[in-house]
């Protein structure tokens, strides 16, 4: 069973539908799940105890999870000078600390069988250094850092690491940005195109392949950066 | 067999040398533990289940996990006393 935070729209959601479309479990993590169509239940991610919960009653499943995709996150465009502290301590406790907690507290069930894939998700604010995502962009950083580490020490227990940064992806956490502002990022990509949220499916399901198997601690940048 | 028995033969399953004698004074963490550190995750997980089958969440998160004059790993002994201790506790 593969795990997957932020599972009610965007991304996530997109990910377990991809996930289930190939026959694979799919358990999903989100505040709302009122409307799942999968199994799911509801948690805060920048929770420790709603994420240690949920780890409990995974582990009282006993089903066996392969798999954790941590993309849930939370964005907001500002100046880092006019974002008020509210806002930039729930980017941070949502985007970074979320995929801590996580990854501490789902990776035990993973490391038992010596055997699963960690995926977390960056942007490609963070390598563009992007005008007004400071504190998004440093919520992200951290990830990259994390994912780093916890690579290393996750490689033990035969668990890959990896990061997806993607670029302008056409999702709700896009809203409130200008059709020309996503021209003016995806025009900063190597490949100066606007990719779709398939296009990261494909980089999931490529990271649950066996065929993958040799990346860990790894940023792949959606579009290049 | 007691707690500490108990506790004292889990430490025992992840050292190589199986003619090795698991004391108190056995250290867990630092430069002369006798696990490296995949092993001492893995010694939280068995007792994890340890602690399952005697009806308490063994919680192994401490911000002193690897402080050599702190951490419940520091020794056997200080493990088994941690884990006796949250046996009390949340029982």
């Amino acid at each position: 069973m593969i795990v997957v935070t932020g599972s009610s729209r965007g991304l996530g959601l997109a990910i377990c539908e991809r996930l289930q479309s190939l026959e694979l479990d799919v358990f999903g993590l989100a505040r709302n799940v009122s409307n799942a169509t999968f199994p799911s239940m509801s948690c805060d991610v920048s929770s420790y105890e709603e994420v240690k919960k949920v780890a409990l009653a995974i582990k009282k499943d006993g089903k066996k999870i392969s798999g954790l995709v941590n993309a849930a996150g939370i964005a907001s465009m500002n100046l880092a000078v006019t974002t008020p502290p509210n806002i930039s301590k729930n980017i941070i406790e949502t985007n970074l600390l979320g995929t801590i907690f996580c990854s501490q507290l789902i990776a035990p069930l993973m490391m038992r069988n010596k055997h699963g894939s960690i995926i977390n998700f960056s942007t490609i604010a963070v390598s563009l250094g992007l005008k007004g995502e400071s504190v998004y962009a440093a919520s992200k950083a951290g990830v990259e850092g994390f994912t780093r580490s916890f690579a290393r020490e996750m490689a033990d227990f035969n668990i890959n690491v990896n990061c997806i940064a993607p670029g302008p992806i056409d999702t709700s956490l896009l809203n409130g940005i200008t059709p020309k502002q996503i021209h003016n990022i995806v025009a900063q990509q190597i490949i100066p195109k606007q990719f779709c949220p398939d296009d990261i499916c494909d980089l999931v399901e490529l990271l649950f392949d066996d065929r993958s198997k040799s990346l860990s601690g790894q940023l792949l940048q959606v579009g290049g950066a | 067999m007691n707690i500490k028995d108990g506790v004292f033969q889990i430490i025992s399953n992840g050292i190589d040398d199986k003619d090795f004698k698991v004391t108190d004074s056995t250290p867990l963490i630092g430069d002369s533990s006798v696990l490296d550190s995949m092993k001492l995750v893995e010694l939280c997980l068995a007792l994890e289940d340890f602690a399952e089958e005697k009806g308490f969440e063994f919680d192994w998160i401490s911000s002193q996990a690897m402080s050599r004059s702190r951490s419940m790993f520091k020794t056997a002994g200080s493990l088994a006393t941690e884990f006796i201790h949250q046996m009390g506790v949340k029982k």
